[in-house]
């Protein structure tokens, strides 16, 4: 990748706002939220339950209407779901149970009327990608939790978004599963060279995944603070005990557990 | 083949116990029939129950199809949105309760006696619960699924009908047991009441003369009807099942 695609913002949000109810009364979900996201890097968003960290990601994939500020994706402004340069996955992987596993990945083009055979190419790619060839024409009820999650990621990349957003997708998947599925993730961004925002609970995750750590408050929701990871790529297991990773790891502790 | 040859031996054994009752004198033929009077009556009025029979399963068909399309369209529309639920499922609901039956009358004065009445209040007599239980199935789907499809780019349509309606099925197969059973009593009664024509309309006029072999034959014939439509149910019901693991 180019120095020049690095410097240059591929999401970007101004001044973000969210108030449910009236003005003088209602609740303020979120409060001037301003991130930046370049070209090609993993960024995460990590923050207690209810600090609003979901519908901040909803509202970055136009999916949920802001109250005030700007989200600008690749340059455009986002004013309601973009799914060419967007791609969206959820902690349930809503696959459709009458499809199989390829017609999930599909889906997508085929609500564009993309021909069939176009895309079972594609969707025969990705599925290769994260590894589920085998399981092509499988049903969803015959899949684990993980491989689910696994049709969830090629569904998503099959329109080749330039952004991933994902909200904390592998938060339902048992422990070994959700390391193994973030080293399997890390692999795939590896190679597409896209630009993925993730948003979790879970600081190890937040801290192993990103080049950088956002950190929000609750009450009302907002960037506490923004943090460099400065680990060398690509991550292994063994750096999760390294004493660098402990301070980063005590630090976004402390800043979610007393909020300045 | 066993099976059938076993239920057709055990049919004939009753048809013969039935008749065999029938001609020892202990049966009054002007309330029970018998085996020998239906098929009198086959031969004296075969063709015109026959084609009665048709009459009456294209009214239920046109009636089905009206009722099926209107009541899941809407059914699905009004379910996906919370607040327009909220002020329509009651309404459906009361629709259910009122014995449809009374405006029968007025369906009369406006469209005649002929299929059109008929097929009118077949579809009023079950339309209404094709589209509560498919409101009610939308309405109880998790909103994840239609988050998803928005993601990924489906129009408001295409989450309505390619998502939405499918993931619903087992609520909307339940809805639409429900209403083609109701517009098949529906029709049946209708033609019964005031008509021209139809198994209906030939079971009142040959009650109304005691003729007990032919009020027989029509309800055979009635009993037939509803058990194609039984069965086309059931191939539907299986034909869109959502696919489940071997």
């Amino acid at each position: 990748m180019s120095a020049e695609t690095n410097m240059s913002d591929m999401i970007r949000v101004e001044g973000l706002g969210k108030r449910y109810g009236d003005p003088a009364t209602g609740l303020t979900a979120l409060t001037d939220i301003a991130l930046n996201v370049r070209a090609g890097q993993f960024v995460t968003i990590v923050g207690p339950s209810g600090c609003g960290k979901s519908t901040l990601l909803q509202i970055i994939a136009g999916l949920v209407t802001s109250t005030s500020g700007e989200v600008q994706i690749d340059g455009r402004t986002i004013v309601g779901p973009s799914p060419d340069i967007i791609g969206v996955m959820f902690q349930d992987a809503w696959l459709l149970p009458w499809k199989t596993a390829r017609e999930n990945v599909e889906f997508p083009l085929a609500l564009r009327k993309v021909p069939a055979d176009q895309r079972k190419e594609r969707a025969m790619k990705l599925l290769d990608l994260v590894g589920l060839t085998a399981s092509a024409d499988q049903y969803p009820d015959q899949l684990s939790g993980g491989m689910r999650q696994r049709v969830a990621i090629a569904r998503s990349l099959i329109q080749k978004p330039k952004v991933l957003l994902m909200d904390e997708p592998f938060a339902a998947l048992d422990e070994q599963t959700r390391t193994r599925m973030g080293n399997e993730l890390l692999q795939i961004w590896q190679e597409s060279g896209g630009t993925v925002l993730f948003v979790t609970h879970g600081l190890t995750e937040a801290i192993y995944l990103a080049d950088i750590v956002y950190v929000m408050g609750a009450r009302p929701g907002r960037i506490i603070d923004r943090i460099e990871v400065e680990l060398p790529r690509p991550r292994s297991i063994d750096m999760i005990g390294s004493e660098y990773f402990g301070r980063l790891r005590n630090r976004i502790w402390h800043l979610i557990a007393d909020p300045a | 083949m066993n099976r059938w040859l076993r239920r057709l031996l055990i049919t004939a054994v009753v048809v013969a116990i039935w008749e065999g009752v029938y001609r020892a004198g202990l049966l009054n033929p002007i309330i029970f029939s018998a085996p020998s009077l239906i098929a009198k009556a086959v031969r004296e009025d075969g063709m015109t129950f026959l084609s009665a029979m048709r009459l009456t399963m294209v009214e239920i068909g046109l009636a089905v199809a009206i009722a099926w399309i209107l009541g899941v369209a809407f059914g699905v529309v009004a379910g996906a949105s919370k607040s327009l639920a909220r002020v329509i499922a009651p309404v459906l609901s009361a629709m259910i309760a009122i014995p449809l039956v009374i405006l029968y009358p007025l369906i009369l004065a406006w469209l005649g006696l002929g299929p059109e009445s008929k097929v009118v209040f077949g579809v009023l007599s079950g339309i209404f619960p094709i589209a509560l239980n498919t409101l009610i199935g939308v309405r109880h789907l998790d909103p994840g699924y239609t988050r998803m499809a928005q993601a990924m780019g489906a129009n408001r349509f295409q989450v309505l009908f390619l998502v939405l309606a499918p993931l619903a099925l087992p609520a909307i197969v339940a809805g639409l047991r429900l209403g083609t059973a109701l517009i098949i009593i529906a029709i049946v009664l209708s033609e019964m009441l005031s008509s021209t024509d139809g198994l209906g309309f030939w079971i009142s006029y040959h009650r109304s003369l005691f003729n007990t072999g032919q009020v027989y034959l029509g309800i055979l014939l009635a009993v037939l009807v509803a058990a194609i439509s039984n069965i086309l149910l059931s191939w539907i019901e299986k034909r869109f099942a959502p696919a489940k693991a071997a």
